[in-house]
């Protein structure tokens, strides 16, 4: 079945919802399924678009005859509380209780499709829209009101989801009766309404998921029709996918696991389908395929194959002279920094379940972009995009690889060829291996030049690979010249939590201290004399406040390190660290972490600050344990034992600062800002207890013993 | 093709009796998942390293994933986090988790509460690196890490003011 989305819009301002089913013209029987290639190897870029592309706020809300009001957005629960942000807005506007607002999220056939879940950008794009739509709602209820009361719209009461004219207030309306006569809500409501909104207030309430989550009752993708539908899974290629075939394969030992449904070669691989997750698994651990050998050796250097192919893409910011800038500084400091390649690895691998007709599809996938993975589905059963319907999931962690590869895809194929309804379940190797997609190491070049009194005069910075996001902002430069410099070597570009500000601030924070270090000025003392942006200061402030700075005795192997950075919209955030070095055996202790965010208007300040701590183990966790390791042939990250991520004895005290200072009262989302200066701010804080900079990340203890003793 | 033959098995979980049909080597995890709709229990890994998987056989906390179903089948008592206590009837530990919002997404919160469940068993009054050693097997990629070590603790805090009373 089929809903008719404009129809169904069209009805969304009213009362109740309009369903309109529309059977015609379906096709008899399918087409053959295609297995889709990976898209392109830029996903950022592909994610970017998507969010450019996409704004429809029509249709968000639907107010129910019994008053019940239902919220509709194609944006996901990623963890990130956006549900329980959601909730708070549309019960603290419309003054319901809880039990009368209900959200759905991420299904394509009932939800507006208002791009994919990343970036932080959820509670400040759907969370404060709705804010702003829920009054805009309000005042269409309250002309509404007055029509019907025939009293004067000034002299109506809103209360609680009734309106009344307090002269007569035996006569209330409901705002379930009130509907019919009120119209859809346009951008222009939104537009004349967002400049007078009374203010937010956060009233700290639990999360609206934390019932269901403590008791196991929350539903991912793969807790659907538990023991009610097949499994299935793919062949993975013993090397990264795009180089190498499947030469030949023998399928006869497979063909006896007990459980297993259907073993068919499709696509240069082979689908495997039984009744059960682990009879899919066995079949394909017991087929012998032999894969065609990459025709070159496997040595593989990040730096050195990233420099060997860089080539130039554009300057992407340019000004003042900046040759003659760097002649007239007192001191000029060039350093090159590297990064690792790094992968979110959330704990639910890609699982989708998909039932598949000859007319139609439908997908419940774990996902940040429900309308990108249908388009994928559309494409791999060749039908058209109507037919298709995804249910989005609430996928268990996504971190930014759910958002552009997903497996709704693969698994609508494996239930084309089943003729049923298939669950596809990625095991951990193939989630770590199958995309072959990661954040990208990055080469950083910077140069800069500075004065005797620490004014920063000219800086040029070459960024091969990555775009340069997480410059502007910062500091006060009257002469840069930044270039962008791309190298194909096959690694596809995934987004991941921190998104490519990560390598940038790495680089650029770290460099601040080494220039503050060079003209013998205090590291925090530099950052003043240089920001760009009032708001940095208070935060500054606030974090050396925090973390005791400077300290006035200091442990030995202890050190102090900050970092800043400006994310997206308006987000501004100083992180602080104090690190413990163990010289011995490299190992480096994180002791404290203290972060000060101007992130304006904090929406819930429990879903949130839970966020931005988890942000900052992250960030932590990028700084000294993370590292994707393959060669020119194969992936040898395979399993959690293979790629170290931050464990709770990883984890140090950390303090929050949420300043509202710059633009107040408006949510400008956190979920990014706080990673990037705690790369930089653990970095600067080994630099100060062991006076080593470390220009390659992660900080492992191999590292910083070798560096140490050198 | 071969059909599923598959053996009985006889389990006792949450503290009722019964009967499965499995492969004897088919990991606990599937069998509860797929036989017995206890879906509160994850796969993350399959590979005994992440502990979304993590129930109570016997009372002490183990990776079903890496438990065949032959193994626990007869006389073991399996406590799932159904088993813990429902919606509207919260055991302590999964109050304190929600009180203290020590999750993100979710996914790898019930095998948390399991550890803590038996962790606070065993050692009512547990100090921080307690905490940190019992837990450290599982991994959280939302990082709710500090909420759920202060949860943990909460529920330990608030054992003692009622023996304070």
């Amino acid at each position: 079945m089929t809903l008719t989305r404009r129809r169904f819009l069209s009805g969304l301002g009213g009362t109740s919802l309009v369903f309109v089913f529309d059977l015609s013209c379906a096709p008899e029987k399918a087409p053959e399924p295609t297995l889709l290639a990976l898209d392109g190897d830029d996903e950022a870029a592909l994610i970017d678009a998507a969010i450019e592309a996409k704004v429809d706020y029509r249709g968000w809300l639907a107010i129910a005859r019994d008053g019940a009001v239902t919220a509709h957005t194609g944006r996901m629960e990623l963890g990130q509380g956006l549900k329980t942000v959601l909730s708070n807005v549309i019960c603290q506007a419309l003054e319901l209780p809880g039990e009368r607002v209900h959200l759905v999220m991420g299904d394509t056939d009932l939800c507006p499709d208002d791009g994919p879940t990343t970036g932080s950008n959820a509670t400040r794009g759907v969370g404060w829209r709705y804010w702003v739509a829920c009054h805009a709602a309000r005042n269409h209820l309250l002309d509404e009101a007055a029509r019907r009361l025939r009293s004067a719209r000034e002299e109506l009461v809103y209360e609680a989801g009734e309106i009344y004219d307090p002269s007569r207030p035996g006569r209330r309306l409901g705002i379930g009766e009130l509907g019919p006569g009120v119209r859809e809500l346009s951008a222009g409501d939104l537009e004349t309404t967002a400049g007078d909104l009374p203010p937010y207030v956060d009233r700290g309430t639990p999360s609206v998921e934390a019932e269901a989550i403590v008791t196991g009752t929350k539903s991912y993708a793969g807790d659907l029709r538990a023991g009610d539908c097949l499994y299935g899974g793919f062949l993975l290629p013993e090397y990264h996918a795009q180089r190498t075939e499947l030469l030949e394969i023998d399928l006869a030992p497979a063909e006896n696991v007990p459980g297993l449904v259907k073993l068919e070669r499709i696509g240069g691989t082979v689908a495997a389908i039984g009744r059960t997750y682990t009879s899919v698994q066995k079949a394909l651990a017991a087929a012998r395929p032999i894969w065609k050998q990459p025709p070159y050796p496997p040595e593989f250097d990040n730096e050195q194959e990233i420099r060997k192919r860089s080539k130039l893409v554009g300057v992407l910011r340019e000004r003042g002279d900046v040759e003659r800038a760097l002649a007239a500084s007192d001191h000029v400091i060039s350093e090159s920094y590297v990064t690792q390649y790094a992968t979110p690895a959330p704990i639910e691998t890609h699982t989708a379940l998909a039932d598949v007709t000859a007319r139609s599809a439908t997908a419940w996938v774990g996902t940040q972009s429900p309308f990108l993975a249908r388009e994928r589905v559309a494409r791999a059963l060749a039908l058209p995009d109507e037919r298709v319907r995804i249910v989005g999931m609430p996928p268990g962690g996504g971190f930014g690889e759910k958002a552009g590869h997903n497996v709704a895809d693969r698994a609508a194929v494996l239930s084309s060829l089943a003729g049923e309804p298939v669950k596809y379940v990625q095991s951990r190797k193939e989630h770590f291996q199958a995309a072959c997609k990661y954040k990208h190491s990055v080469v950083i070049d910077i140069t800069t030049g500075v004065s005797a009194d620490g004014e920063i005069r000219a800086r040029t910075i070459d960024f091969h690979q990555g775009r340069g996001k997480g410059t502007r902002k910062l500091y006060d430069i009257p002469a840069v010249r930044y270039r962008s410099y791309r190298a194909q070597i096959g690694i596809g570009n995934a987004i991941m939590r921190g998104t490519s500000y990560t390598q940038t601030i790495f680089a650029l924070e770290s460099h601040t201290d080494m220039v503050a270090r060079a003209v013998g000025i205090d590291p925090v003392e530099l950052r003043r004399r240089n920001v760009l942006n009032p708001p940095f200061l208070p935060l500054l402030d606030r974090c050396a406040e925090m973390l005791g700075y400077p300290s006035s005795e200091r442990s030995p192997g202890h050190g102090q390190g900050f970092g800043i950075c400006y994310h997206g919209v308006h987000q501004y955030g100083v992180v602080g660290a104090v690190v413990e070095v163990d010289r011995k055996s490299g190992t480096i202790g994180v002791v404290r972490l203290c972060g000060a965010f101007d992130i304006g208007q904090v929406m819930n300040r429990n879903t949130a600050s839970m966020g931005v701590r988890g942000a900052m183990i992250w960030g932590l966790g990028y700084a000294l344990l993370e590292e994707a390791r393959f060669d020119a042939h194969r992936s040898h990250t395979a399993a959690f034992e293979d790629y170290r991520v931050p464990r709770f004895s990883d984890v140090p005290e950390i303090e929050l600062a949420f300043l509202d200072n710059h633009r107040p009262g408006v949510p400008r989302g956190c979920g990014e800002v706080p990673v990037p200066p705690t790369i930089a701010a653990i970095c600067n804080a080994v630099y100060d207890a062991t006076g080593v900079r470390f220009y390659t990340l992660p900080m492992t203890p191999a590292r910083v013993r070798a560096a140490l003793e050198s | 093709m071969p059909r599923m033959a598959g053996r009985t098995f006889s389990l006792s979980v949450n503290g009722e009796r019964v009967r499965v049909s499995a492969e004897p080597d088919e990991p606990l995890l599937w069998v509860l998942r797929d036989q017995l709709q206890l879906t509160g229990t994850k796969f993350g890994c399959g590979q005994g390293q992440c502990g979304a998987c993590k129930v109570l056989i016997d009372g002490q906390p183990l990776w079903s994933c890496q438990v065949p179903v032959e193994s626990v089948a007869g006389s073991s008592e399996i406590v799932t986090i159904e088993g813990l206590g429902q919606p509207g009837n919260l055991s302590p530990v999964q109050a304190a988790f929600a009180r203290h919002t020590a999750f993100g997404c979710g996914f790898c919160t019930p095998s948390m509460i399991v550890e803590a469940t038996a962790l606070l068993r065993d050692n009512p009054r547990p100090t921080r690196a307690e905490i940190v050693a019992a837990m450290n097997g599982h991994l959280c990629r939302c990082a709710a890490y500090p909420n759920i070590i202060a949860a943990i603790r909460s529920v330990a805090d608030s054992d003692r003011e009622d023996e304070a009373r």
